[in-house]
């Protein structure tokens, strides 16, 4: 009972971050309708600016430092800390939120996520890839309360962050700004004819927000260190706890919040118990957000409130693809040349590129195509990949079918994922595909007695007596492997061809434009859901397999959530909604082609994922069909302009009709 | 029950939305081959009724299509089995060509559909469903349009052509002659007697009471749910109830 009391006590630390992270989400939701899933990143560089001027008095900034003669006392360091949650707050309101603020919920995802993966890179970059220690700024020593020994310091972190949410709170309840955004939130037109700006509104609500949250990983840092994924990735226990608060209330998410610190804490001790199975131990505290934010959902996906705008932008065109014999064959042969006369690094990064490309098809697919979000398509590869390692060491099954059997185990995963998609949508679906996709990776990636840390080898893939490796003695790079992938580059693509031009394509179509009107005309939405989430999952698992006997032997890096994110970044820069922007998207995705081109010019270190994300963000931004679209739109104009003798400007909204009918540019409202 | 009837029955349909009675104990028939209209003030719930119908709106009471009981089945089904309809605001897929979205109602998908696509042959029969559609709506010249660029005339017109490809055994039309000129309108009476005349029945709903009354074989009256009136629309004309509860003044007035 003691120990039950004292590890409840150590997960009001954890609870003390969670209001932090959730009352910031719950405010931004409530002024613009956007699930910023940045949170987290955010209030981390404004914590890890605290910790560095605390400790050396070392100001850092994105670009450059600033040295305090010495280093300035623990309140200077908060004040500084806090300055910079402020401007983070008031650039990212301008340059990243406001820009998408009628922007389809799939733009919205997409460029938070952006900010997400580009704080995270960015502070790899300034302040390293491993954990510091921060100095805590609270009262140590502890209380005696019914016998067990309490903490002071995670009582005095709570107390704080209740009152933090309280004054959000009151902001929200009392004062006519705080009115207004929630009256916002219900009626954005409405609150304009009041005569309130939304957009001062939710410049106010970032820039709190990101005070709070600050204020949180602050005092969490010191409890459990600052390190560049930790806290960003903490947004997405806080996501549960703001589904909690039905994405309205500061008081629910305040309970949950600590409910869930707490039940956290004690499912640790729990786990520590000799009765406790071994292969449950990993990963427990992503595995129990994750089944919250599925319960939650199933109980009130359809009353959980959605916001009134005032209007919305198209979705990226799509455009239903032709196979055209000679351009294939053309691409293929560029692509053998290339593999063929490249040096080693170049043939893995060009190989890197072509499995990245199959990945970013997964997401052509479930999102292009059938408009959902789904944020879990590497978990999916990772399912795959492992299961590889054990099918192709334990069981021997020859190289081929294994792929087949391990892509039809990630399709089942996929189609188990896609459950929740029958009831919700939107920005709700990519918080429940991103909450799996993470306690798929800590609960089964990261589980020793699932995956041994001393490895998972891959056997090496050989069919009719040609050995198709990666490696061979020192050949690094093999061309017989590099072809064996882009074979079946060629072949998911041709598949992926056939079926968006086909029924379940135009079905895909249908159901991503209205499901309403695709259900009177007689598609089963569910069915069809279901059989994208299985096809897209099939091909990610495709990817994951090759991922694998690229590396030869599997870990969870690989496969981990912000890989998974960094190839929905390249997948929606090259264009979400045709292969060739799947294409587009393995060049540039990380360790492919470009990478391996930029590397080898100059050393860039950890800055390549810094150049997605900002990508990304100026992509959701700028011109929502992408690399590939943008071409497209540049070459039909240029066409046009050829036959007709008459200018028209090139505009990535360009939305007329294509001459050729087969090739007619698509959008439509809404996700 | 005896012989299994043909057409659609429903019998007490009754929708609630919270308390509000929606659709109150409406029993209606609408036989093949026959054109039924349902009006109303609007808030009557001529649409909710076709809701409830379709499977879009929860109901009690008993829907009944060509013998086979409706209840419980969700509208995807119910589309499967014969009974389509059109809607009031189009919905068409306004990212996918008229063709296409004929086309998608003809082969809605599932796994057989996906197998088909990346193991069968390609086949033109596709075609000949888009174009026998578009010409029992008297549509040229549009099948490579998206939709969403089409006229509202069009486009409401094009949801009929929607719900004819596949099959049809019951054709419930929600306002859909509404923006349409007087002419189109005529010429659009003339198209719902012919769909009628090759076998489905049709129940039509619109505003526009010359076609209603010109076209349809029987009307029910609408008022708060409940219906006040069924029968010939010669009748309704001058049916004292249906004058107060709907037209407000002899129908002969509002004709003029």
């Amino acid at each position: 009972m003691t120990t039950l009391l004292e590890f409840a006590a150590l997960g009001l630390g954890l609870g003390a971050v969670y209001i932090g992270l959730s009352t910031g989400l719950l405010l931004v939701y409530r002024a613009t309708g956007i699930i910023n899933f940045a949170q987290g990143a955010m209030a981390m560089w404004g914590a890890y600016v605290f910790a560095r001027v605390q400790d050396d008095g070392e100001l850092v900034l994105p670009i450059g430092t600033i040295w305090f003669p010495e280093p300035p006392g623990t309140a200077v360091a908060l004040l500084v800390g806090l300055a910079n949650a402020v401007v983070l707050g008031v650039l990212a309101h301008y340059l990243v939120f406001r820009p998408v603020r009628r922007a389809p919920a799939l733009a919205q995802v997409v460029v938070s996520i952006g900010l997400m993966v580009a704080l995270q890179a960015l502070a790899v970059i300034r302040f390293g890839p491993n954990s510091i220690q921060v100095e805590s700024i609270l009262p140590t020593g502890s209380i005696e309360l019914l016998g067990a020994t309490v903490p002071l310091r995670e009582l005095t972190m709570v107390a704080i962050m209740i009152v933090l949410a309280a004054a959000v709170w009151a902001y929200l309840r009392l004062t006519a700004s705080g009115r207004a955004t929630r009256a916002a939130s219900e009626n954005e037109r409405g609150a304009v004819l009041m005569g309130f700006s939304p957009d001062r509104l939710a410049l106010i609500a970032l820039v709190l927000a990101s005070l709070v949250s600050t204020m949180a990983v602050v005092m969490g840092g010191s409890l459990t260190g600052l390190s560049p994924a930790n806290y960003t990735l903490l947004v997405v226990p806080a996501l549960a706890v703001v589904l909690i608060a039905r994405l309205e209330s500061i008081g629910l998410a305040v309970a949950g919040a600590i409910g869930l610190g707490i039940i956290q804490s004690e499912l640790s001790l729990l786990a520590t118990r000799s009765w406790w199975p071994q292969w449950a131990q990993s990963g427990l505290d992503q595995v129990l957000p994750f089944l919250l934010v599925m319960i939650i959902l199933f109980a009130f996906g359809k009353r959980l409130p959605a916001r009134g705008s005032l209007q919305s932008v198209r979705l990226p065109d799509v455009v239903v693809p032709r196979f055209v014999p000679w351009k294939a064959a053309l691409l293929v042969g560029i692509a053998v040349a290339c593999l063929v006369f490249f040096t080693p690094s170049y043939r893995f990064g060009l190989t890197t590129s072509l499995i990245i490309a199959i990945l970013a098809l997964s997401y052509v697919v479930i999102t292009g195509y059938l408009g959902q979000i789904s944020l879990a398509q590497s978990a999916f590869a990772g399912a795959a990949g492992f299961a590889l390692s054990k099918l192709t060491t334990a069981w021997d099954v020859p190289f081929p079918i294994a792929i087949v059997v391990c892509a039809t185990l990630a399709a089942a995963l996929g189609m188990l994922v896609a459950l929740p998609a029958f009831r919700i949508r939107g920005v709700q679906l990519a918080i429940v595909t991103i909450a799996a996709a993470l306690a798929i990776e800590r609960f089964v990636f990261d589980n020793y007695s699932l995956t041994p840390p001393t490895g998972n080898p891959i056997g090496r893939p050989t069919l009719f007596g040609i050995d198709f490796a990666i490696r061979e003695g020192r050949n690094l790079a093999r061309l017989e492997f590099s072809l064996m992938v882009l074979a079946i580059l060629v072949l998911m693509v041709l598949l992926f061809v056939r079926i968006a031009r086909g029924d379940t394509g135009r079905a895909f179509l249908a159901v991503r434009a209205n499901e309403r009107a695709a259900a009177s005309v007689g598609i089963d939405v569910r069915r069809t859901k279901l059989i994208g989430f299985g096809l897209s999952a099939f091909i990610a698992g495709v990817a994951g397999c090759l991922i694998g006997y690229s590396r030869g032997e599997l870990s969870a890096e690989s496969f981990s959530v912000v890989v998974g994110l960094s190839v929905l970044a390249v997948a929606y820069l090259g264009g979400i909604t045709s292969f060739g922007g799947a294409l587009v998207a393995g060049v540039l995705g990380p360790l492919g082609l470009v990478y391996t081109a930029l590397h080898s010019v100059f050393d860039m270190g950890n800055a390549y994922p810094l150049i997605t994300g900002i990508g990304l963000i100026l992509t959701a931004v700028l011109n929502p069909s992408g690399i590939a679209g943008e071409t497209r739109h540049q070459v039909e104009w240029v066409k046009r302009k050829l036959r007709s003798g008459r200018a028209a400007p090139p505009a990535a909204a360009d939305a007329a009709p294509a001459p050729v009918p087969a090739e007619k540019p698509r959008e439509t409202t809404g996700v | 029950m005896s012989e299994p009837r043909a057409g659609l029955h429903t019998t007490s349909l009754t929708v609630r939305y919270g308390g509000v009675v929606a659709n109150a104990d409406i029993s209606l028939s609408v036989e093949p081959g026959q054109v039924v209209g349902l009006i109303g003030p609007n808030g009557a719930g001529k649409t909710t009724f076709v809701d409830a119908v379709t499977g879009f709106t929860a109901c009690t009471g008993s829907v009944e299509l060509d013998g086979q009981s409706l209840d419980g089945l969700p509208p995807h089904r119910r589309r499967a089995l014969g009974l389509t309809r059109t809607w009031q605001s189009g919905e068409l897929f306004g990212n996918l060509t008229v063709a296409e979205n004929i086309l998608v109602a003809a082969r809605p998908g599932g796994a057989g559909a996906l197998w088909r696509d990346v193991f069968g042959r390609r086949d033109a029969a596709g075609k000949a469903v888009v174009g026998r559609a578009l010409d029992a709506v008297g549509l040229t010249g549009v099948a490579g349009t998206l939709a969403r660029d089409l006229t509202l005339g069009q486009q409401k017109l094009v949801g009929v052509a929607r719900a004819l490809a596949g099959t049809c055994r019951l054709l419930l039309l929600d306002e859909p002659a509404a923006g349409l000129d007087s002419n189109e309108s005529l010429e659009f009476a003339e198209r719902v007697r012919s769909i009628a005349a090759q076998g489905p029945g049709v129940l039509l709903i619109d505003h526009d009471m010359s076609l209603v009354l010109g076209v349809c074989d029987v009307v029910c009256v609408l008022e708060f749910g409940k219906p006040i009136f069924t029968g010939p629309p010669a009748v309704a004309r001058t049916d004292p109830a249906v004058v107060a509860a709907y037209l407000g003044a002899p129908m002969e007035t509002v004709d003029a």
